[in-house]
């Protein structure tokens, strides 16, 4: 025991450089620490190996190149895919504008990393089982955001005013993309009911996130406002919904709500997903953002004030910037589960991934194919969710490191 | 220092119209502690008063409810001629005409200096934002950080941002200027810049009530000098006499402490 407290009396060794040394040191150093690192090796070989062997032999992957389509837009007719590139260049094209005009004064925006992601999804886009020509419109999409992101830099640079017009445009976007989905104005209507897979997953993340944040900061302000009824109630609409698994609000939203509307009127099931997932989403966003109103001192408030600003000014120029700064990060973390979340509208009938992958799995023709298509669902779920995450902490470290 | 006085007492006697009126004013905390047990004090019209007092004597909390961040129960106070009441319009309308500078400055962290110093002009005057600009950046140069002006607050000095909330208050061009122990968060070799731009602003003929435990800056500008303790008014007196010859027991006993 005290010859473990002594204190060396000659400077630590180098640490050593060979491999060998390095395993010695850290795999192999006690005679239980390398049985340790032998069972565990032979372990994640074995894992390794069987998954590898069954992944090149026993798995028929057809079914993923074949159902394709039907895994990222589910039944929308074969005849109007163009309508679905189309919205898929708008919002890629603003997405890379946008960054490029946040970004302008980044020393250098599209970074190493930046283009070897870029250049993975370009390989990826090249490999698709579709055909060719299809292949290049997606590549050229991709060029056309890498393009967006230079123009958007430039521009921004140039007119940094431009920047408090990219809500409009992206308002403007949400309608354009609808139109496109939807149809009618001069357009094939494609009703929702055919809507699924991917776009459908996406869709609803995407409208149900968006639709809940002003009613999550309303319930936040709510919550932590001196008027007892408006405490009481949005403290009481937070916990019940917090209180209740989505699932259930999904089937309340699902098989309640057209009881309580006069007969015949059946609202739309997307439509009455996305409310179910709103008023879930909100109730974990009010809570995202009264922690972030918490943060802001109290001495804010009184300057505020003071200087003669009425509480609605205060709420609006001083305390929500600094909260919803904040908040971001969590946020984006709520963004993520949701888009899990999803998943669950399979179970109450709407073909989101998950669903329509049932449904090709009911197909006699694959049938037994779960471990392949669940793995591919997987994949792109983790895909999209890892990126979303980085981009997470990518700008928590730009805010942190602000001012 | 007493070149300075003459000039002060001169400002208070062409136009000594009272600007603050507190009489018996009482409060009570949520939990019932009565912070305030009746205090008198009017301010005229370019007047300096320093109050001075031990911690929890009720000073902060008295010269907060000049402009509202404090309520109070019992007792009347008038702003300018206006009575401050529950009434929401009349605690914007003093508001307006009351600039306060606080201990822990209080700047927005997420605007620059500049933005910090026009906000008020532009939300609550109604000034277009050139003419804010413009008079911010003379109020600026005033207190010495037109250099500093696309800063974030964080990139400041203490001192400087001080300066800064002093300039932000004075922005909205108040006829009262209120400072609640503006340097006490200060490192010491900070403390005489914030005191140098009261100075100035004390002799333009300012009306100020300063919370403050800086003998010098009293002795020096002060046209009254009100000790408080245990909400009450213990002695109001002229420097001179409040520092060479108080006439209370307690006021020595805390001249002997802090002196």
């Amino acid at each position: 025991m005290t010859t473990l407290h002594t204190v060396p009396t000659s400077a630590p060794s180098k640490p050593a450089s060979t491999p060998t040394a390095w395993l010695r040191k850290n795999l192999f150093n006690s005679w239980f620490n390398s049985l340790l690192t032998i069972a565990i090796v032979l372990i994640l070989g074995r894992t390794l190996f069987g998954f590898i062997s069954w992944a090149t032999s026993a798995a028929k992957w057809q079914v993923i190149p074949a159902n394709l389509p039907i895994f990222f837009v589910g039944r929308f007719p074969a005849d109007q895919y163009w309508r679905l590139d189309l919205m898929l260049a708008i919002i890629a094209g603003l997405g890379g504008f946008t960054w490029g005009v946040v970004g302008r004064n980044q020393p250098k925006l599209l970074t190493r990393n930046l283009l070897i992601g870029f250049g993975i999804l370009a390989l990826v886009l090249l490999l698709l089982p579709t055909s060719f020509p299809y292949r290049l419109v997606l590549l050229a999409i991709e060029a056309f955001t890498i393009g967006m992101i230079v123009i958007g830099k430039q521009v921004g640079n140039r007119s940094p005013a431009i920047a408090q017009w990219l809500p409009l445009a992206w308002v403007l976007t949400f309608f354009i993309a609808l139109w496109l989905m939807r149809g009618g104005f001069g357009l094939d209507v494609v009703p929702t009911t055919a809507w699924g897979g991917w776009i459908l997953t996406i869709f609803m993340s995407v409208v149900s996130i968006v639709l809940s944040f002003p009613f999550g900061v309303l319930l936040a302000l709510g919550r932590q406002s001196s008027l007892p009824v408006i405490h009481w109630l949005c403290t009481a609409y937070i916990e019940i919904i917090r209180g209740i698994p989505l699932i259930s609000i999904l089937f309340i939203g699902l098989v309640m709500v057209p009881l309580f509307l006069p007969a015949g009127s059946r609202p739309d099931l997307v439509l009455r997903a996305i409310l179910g997932l709103t008023l879930f989403a909100a109730a974990y966003q009010a809570e995202t953002i009264r922690g972030g109103l918490q943060a802001i001192p109290k001495g804010q408030t009184e300057a505020a004030n003071a200087l003669g600003l009425n509480t609605p000014l205060t709420l609006g120029l001083i305390v929500l910037p600094q909260a919803l700064k904040i908040s971001i990060p969590a946020i984006v973390g709520l963004f993520i589960s949701l888009l899990q979340d999803t998943t669950l509208v399979a179970i109450v009938g709407l073909s989101d991934l998950l669903g329509i992958s049932r449904s090709i799995l009911a197909n006699p023709l694959y049938i037994g194919r779960y471990a392949e298509v669940y793995l591919f669902i997987g994949a792109l779920y983790w895909a999209v969710c890892y990126i979303m995450s980085w981009a997470a902490r990518r700008l928590e470290a730009r805010l942190n490191s602000e001012h | 220092m007493t070149q300075l006085q003459p000039e002060a007492t001169l400002n208070g006697n062409t136009a000594n119209e009272p600007m603050i009126i507190a009489q018996q004013v009482e409060k009570w905390y949520d939990n019932n502690f009565h912070v305030l047990r009746g205090v008198d004090l009017t301010v005229r019209k370019g007047e300096v008063v320093v109050v001075m007092g031990p911690s929890g004597s009720g000073k902060s909390t008295f010269i907060r409810t000049f402009n509202a961040l404090e309520t109070y129960q019992k007792g009347s106070i008038t702003i300018d001629g206006i009575h401050l009441s529950h009434d929401l319009k009349n605690i914007e309308a003093i508001r307006r005409e009351v600039g306060m500078v606080f201990q822990q400055f209080n700047l927005f962290p997420h605007l620059t200096v500049l933005q910090n110093v026009t906000l008020a002009p532009i939300w609550v005057r109604r000034w277009t934002k050139a003419r804010a600009e413009e008079v911010a950046m003379q109020l600026l140069e005033r207190v010495g950080i037109l250099n500093q002006a696309q800063k974030f607050p964080g990139q400041l000095s203490g001192g400087q941002q001080q300066r800064v909330a002093i300039a932000r208050a004075l922005a909205m061009q108040p006829k009262i200027m209120l400072f609640d122990e503006p340097t006490s968060a200060l490192d010491p070799e900070m403390v005489r810049e914030v005191l140098d731009v009261m100075r100035t602003l004390a002799a333009s003929g300012m009306t100020m009530v300063c919370v403050t435990h800086e003998v010098g800056f009293a002795r020096e500008v002060a046209d009254r000098v009100v000790l408080m303790d245990s909400g009450l008014l213990v002695e109001e007196a002229e420097p001179n006499e409040f520092f060479n010859s108080p006439k209370e027991e307690r006021t020595k006993k805390f001249l002997s402490q802090i002196l």
